[in-house]
């Protein structure tokens, strides 16, 4: 515990200094730890350990963005103890909720879930791509990427240059969009079929 | 969801930002504090001064115990709560330890009421509500104050940490306030700064769970 005590507070130090390498190493490292100690807490809380990535992510831009708190005189690791517990809390309260909201559908809803008609792929791809065009260029560009590439909020929100939050809060406003217009046509195929 | 490819990307491009980044030597966080807590009650004296008035027997005032001890107080208070305060703002540090720091203050409170005798209620029914309302008033800036320097650090308590901003920005109002307070006697002194104080504490309790989240 000593030596990593030390190896860490000096790649830290290292990084202040502008060492790219030693930086990039420790949060290598920080991550490979991270990632077990998360999937293990994930699993046994139940929720999906898939998630284990995301939340190393979100660890990692903490440390990253408030590493100027560290005070070199001070131990590292009690430092860092205290981020990835401030930040894992979160962000499985988060989970959490999620997990429940997902759960929340009744038998009822589920059967009409698994008893939808099938439908003519192309069509439904296209009609996916056209209600997607519709939508204003930054709620496009959101959903395109996340929801059609599949890339995470994370990478999404660098490339365009804005905040987790914003990018989850376009998603889900797009979501809202979509939703509404799936709504209208559907009503209205409806209504003509009647 | 994303793999752990993403995350060496991720580690990298932000090792990358530590590479480009300008040196620019950044305030730490404690500095930073301490300079916005110097900075609020400067301003809240020069406050006090403008909207109270200085009164006719200033100078007698100012040279009096109760003064001396309603100034030392409230400093006292003020500086462990900074102490608080920066524990709560920075990660791995011990808050319970730090809680100690507000003895001193509180010590000379006690102390105060022991020794200047005096109504509880103040001169007149007025004084109680006056002196809350100007302290809550006069908190509320230095909180906001405070908050933002907070969240330069990274408070991984928001709620414990918006409760110390609120105590620091309160026992600053209060120690401007001293300079206008017209009530002398110990316990009243004693028993309604305090209260004000922890209103503050509490108000900024409520504030910085959401603001000082990060």
């Amino acid at each position: 515990m000593d030596r990593l005590e030390q190896t860490w507070a000096e790649a830290m130090r290292l990084g202040r200094q502008g060492n790219t390498a030693a930086y990039e190493r420790l949060l290598s490292e920080i991550a490979k730890r991270m990632r077990r100690l998360i999937q293990y807490r994930l699993s046994r809380l139940g929720l999906d350990i898939h998630q284990a990535e995301d939340l190393v992510q979100e660890v990692l831009i903490g440390l990253h963005t408030k590493r100027h708190t560290w005070d070199s005189n001070r131990p590292f690791l009690p430092w860092l103890h205290a981020i990835v517990r401030y930040k894992l809390t979160d962000a499985i309260r988060r989970l959490r909720r999620e997990a429940r909201y997902r759960c929340d559908l009744t038998l009822d809803e589920w059967s009409t879930q698994l008893q939808a008609p099938p439908e003519d792929f192309d069509r439904t791809v296209a009609n996916v791509e056209r209600r997607v065009s519709s939508l204003p260029a930054g709620q496009r560009e959101v959903v395109q990427a996340l929801a059609i590439e599949g890339a995470s909020v994370r990478a999404t929100a660098e490339r365009l240059r804005t905040s987790e939050g914003a990018v989850r809060v376009m998603m889900h406003r797009a979501l809202q969009r979509l939703a509404l217009a799936a709504d209208v046509g559907e009503t209205k195929s409806n209504r003509g079929k009647i | 969801m994303s793999s752990a490819t993403d995350t060496d990307h991720l580690i990298h491009d932000l090792a990358r930002q530590i590479g480009t980044e300008r040196r620019r030597a950044a305030l730490p966080f404690e500095l930073v504090l301490l300079l916005s807590a110097i900075f609020a009650l400067t301003a809240l004296v020069g406050v006090v001064l403008l909207v109270f008035g200085i009164r006719p027997d200033m100078a007698a005032y100012l040279q009096g115990t109760p003064f001396h001890f309603k100034v030392a107080s409230t400093l006292c208070l003020a500086c462990g709560a900074f102490i608080l305060a920066r524990s709560a703002g920075q990660p791995g540090r011990d808050n319970t330890l730090a809680v100690l720091a507000l003895v001193p203050g509180l010590a000379l409170l006690v102390l105060y009421a022991a020794d200047v005798a005096g109504p509880i209620l103040g001169r007149s029914i007025y004084s109680v509500p006056i002196c809350i309302t100007s302290i809550l008033l006069l908190s509320l800036p230095a909180l906001a104050i405070v908050l933002s320097a907070l969240r330069i650090g990274a408070p991984t308590n928001p709620t414990l940490a918006g409760a110390t901003a609120g105590l620091l920005a309160g026992a600053l109002a209060t120690a401007a306030y001293t300079l206008a307070c017209q009530n002398d006697g110990g316990l009243h002194v004693a028993l309604w700064y305090c209260t004000s104080i922890l209103l503050v504490a509490a108000i900024g309790a409520a504030v910085g769970r959401r603001t000082l989240a990060w």
